[in-house]
């Protein structure tokens, strides 16, 4: 270190903080501002949004070769036509919920892992805002993410299966479903990890538990011989999720919002235990 | 200023805090000091909210630390050098907690310089020495302008320059009026540093005075005596009161005797001395003395030396 810094110092802490005006103070819009930046200044959630929109167009892209193999030189009905650009458009969503669990557990057991979280808490230390503004955060970006990789994975659908002649406009019902609850889940999905991974702040735990519950849980109870599993089947937050972006005709809980609020619901759980641990436990 | 009441904290059925009373006053540098394990930490961390105190209180400049509307403009904290994340580089680790006050980006530029992290403030802080850690820490810790500063260990992993350089600056923010509460294993650090210590021994605070009195009090005075007849003026000094140690043929350490005393008794009997000098108590010393019954993890051996006397004798300040 210089003897030129050592005079900085000195310089500098006489006239302490010039520029921090006596307006500075803690707010909801600025704990949301640190989250934003704490999150788009990590590499991995650029790789992991990246890699969102690279899965997405290219499932797009497998899909909708697929289908053009399948149906050379027959006509297709219109209403079928908009069902195959709706899967091909929507189908990467469903890998892409791996991608965002894992960001939604790391943007939290991230912090716990290097000691940021004694920063982040002692910054706002009634603690509650943090985890909002974290959850605020990972839906807004995740949604917007989401929504982009869908509309390119249309774009990737709409220009292969046009060669069949197999076509489907943004605006039909199916399609702006797809598009905008698309994302939707794959948000709802990015929160619900988050909470499990305040909940066991830990990295390996929180991932093993969200895919668990997500990819795994539905498999457990589809081998269960017992009607009880059957009927709690549809209630899983991994066989509810998917049915937002496009009914699949197997669920017994039909109507897309009914699946909506069980999602909402399984998000609501892991949120407020995470809020109830976060507040109590020493971190 | 800093002020614990009856602070206590206990993890399963182990005490860290004991039930400690202590008020930090702005304007000077006081060092918490004590052996590993001693309850340091546990208690910085329960000033900030990090830890729940299991009985008693802690408030800062007149409140609990998160009932303040601007925390961070309140305290200024360096817990563990670490507590960044490794990906994100320096200045926008600086610029996320900045957000959280609404402080603006200048001033994440002011405590870059300050500590001297230009050069590196837009690397990765995971590539960073320890030396860097810290004055990242530092960096933080000052970005509110805040009128308390706790340091946890600021001066590990620095160079002799860096060390220098949170000496001074502590020493500066505590003579513009700001409460600096430092912690360090480092007593020469101390002595150098702080104008006030409190020393923790098992979570129980075993002296809370000034640096001066801390080193009168707990260091003995010994006089080294240097004089070619050592073993006879050894057995003129002899007395059930007096320590002799004998170092070389010709050179004493005496516990008990003022250097007067000596050489009064050395000038009647004509003993010649080549040397008689008082080694004045060192910070080392009365903190070993101190804590000698108080160290968790004893390496071996026993001493029942004065800790006992000297947390009578150094009245803890009442609390104002």
């Amino acid at each position: 270190m210089s003897t030129s810094t050592l005079n900085s110092v000195t310089d500098a802490s006489g006239r302490p903080g010039a520029s921090v005006t006596t307006r500075s103070g803690l707010s909801f819009v600025g704990v949301l501002r640190s989250e934003w930046i704490k999150l788009w200044s990590l590499r991995s959630t650029v790789w992991s949004f990246a890699l969102v929109i690279v899965v997405s167009v290219g499932m797009a892209l497998l899909i909708a070769l697929a289908s053009r193999l399948d149906q050379s030189g027959v006509a297709i009905p219109p209403e079928a036509q908009v069902g195959y650009v709706v899967t091909a458009s929507t189908v990467g969503i469903f890998f892409a919920q791996m991608i965002v669990a894992v960001l939604g557990v790391m943007s939290v057991t991230g912090e716990y892992s290097t000691g940021m979280i004694k920063s982040s808490l002692t910054a706002v230390p009634k603690r509650l805002p943090m985890l909002a503004a974290k959850g605020v955060v990972v839906f807004v970006a995740t949604y917007l993410v989401g929504l982009g990789s869908i509309l390119a994975a249309y774009l990737m659908a709409s220009l292969v299966l046009a060669q069949s002649d197999i076509s489907a406009g943004l605006a039909e019902p199916d399609m702006l479903r797809g598009l905008f609850a698309g994302p939707l889940f794959l948000a709802l999905i990015a929160v619900f990890a988050l909470g499990m991974g305040t909940v066991f702040r830990s990295t390996a735990g929180g991932i093993a538990t969200v895919l668990g519950i997500l990819l795994v849980l539905p498999i457990v109870l589809g081998l269960i011989p017992a009607e009880w599993a059957t009927s709690a089947s549809p209630y899983l937050i991994g066989n509810a999720g998917p049915e937002i972006v496009a009914s699949s005709g197997f669920s017994e809980v039909k109507e897309g919002w009914q699946n909506l609020l069980i999602v909402l619901g399984w998000v609501a759980v892991s949120s407020v235990l995470a809020a109830l641990l976060l507040k109590r436990r020493d971190a | 200023m800093i002020q614990a009441q009856a602070l206590s904290k206990r993890y399963g059925s182990k005490t860290a805090v004991d039930s400690i009373d202590f008020t930090v006053q702005p304007g000077k540098v006081t060092g918490l000091l004590g052996p590993n394990g001693a309850g340091k930490s546990t208690t910085m961390r329960m000033v900030v909210g990090l830890d729940r105190p299991t009985s008693g209180s802690v408030i800062v400049n007149g409140k609990p630390y998160r009932e303040h509307k601007a925390p961070l403009r309140e305290v200024g904290v360096l817990l563990d050098a670490k507590a960044v994340h490794t990906g994100r580089s320096a200045y926008n680790h600086l610029l996320a907690l900045a957000a959280t006050h609404g402080i603006p980006a200048g001033r994440v530029r002011e405590v870059i310089e300050l500590t001297g992290l230009e050069s590196v403030a837009r690397k990765r802080v995971g590539g960073f020495s320890l030396g860097m850690g810290q004055r990242l820490g530092i960096a933080a810790a000052l970005l509110g302008d805040p009128a308390t500063l706790i340091l946890d260990e600021p001066i590990n992993g620095l160079d002799p320059e860096g060390v220098q350089w949170v000496r001074h600056l502590m020493r500066h923010l505590a003579a513009e009026g700001r409460t600096v509460l430092l912690s360090s294993h480092l007593m020469s650090e101390m002595a150098l540093t702080a104008d006030h210590l409190i020393v923790l021994g098992r979570g129980k605070v075993i002296a809370d005075a000034p640096v001066d009195a801390i080193i009168n009090s707990g260091g003995r005075s010994t006089t080294r005596v240097r004089s070619p007849r050592a073993a006879e003026l050894a057995a003129l000094l002899a007395n059930p009161a007096v320590i002799i140690t004998g170092l070389e043929p010709d050179v004493l350490e005496v516990v008990g005797l003022s250097p007067a005393e000596i050489g009064d008794a050395a000038a009647r009997s004509g003993i010649a001395l080549h040397e008689l000098s008082a080694l004045r108590g060192s910070l080392e010393e009365a903190y070993m003395a101190l804590t000698q019954n108080e160290v968790e993890y004893r390496t071996g051996g026993s001493n029942d030396f004065v800790a006992a006397d000297l947390a009578t004798s150094e009245p803890q300040e009442a609390a104002r």
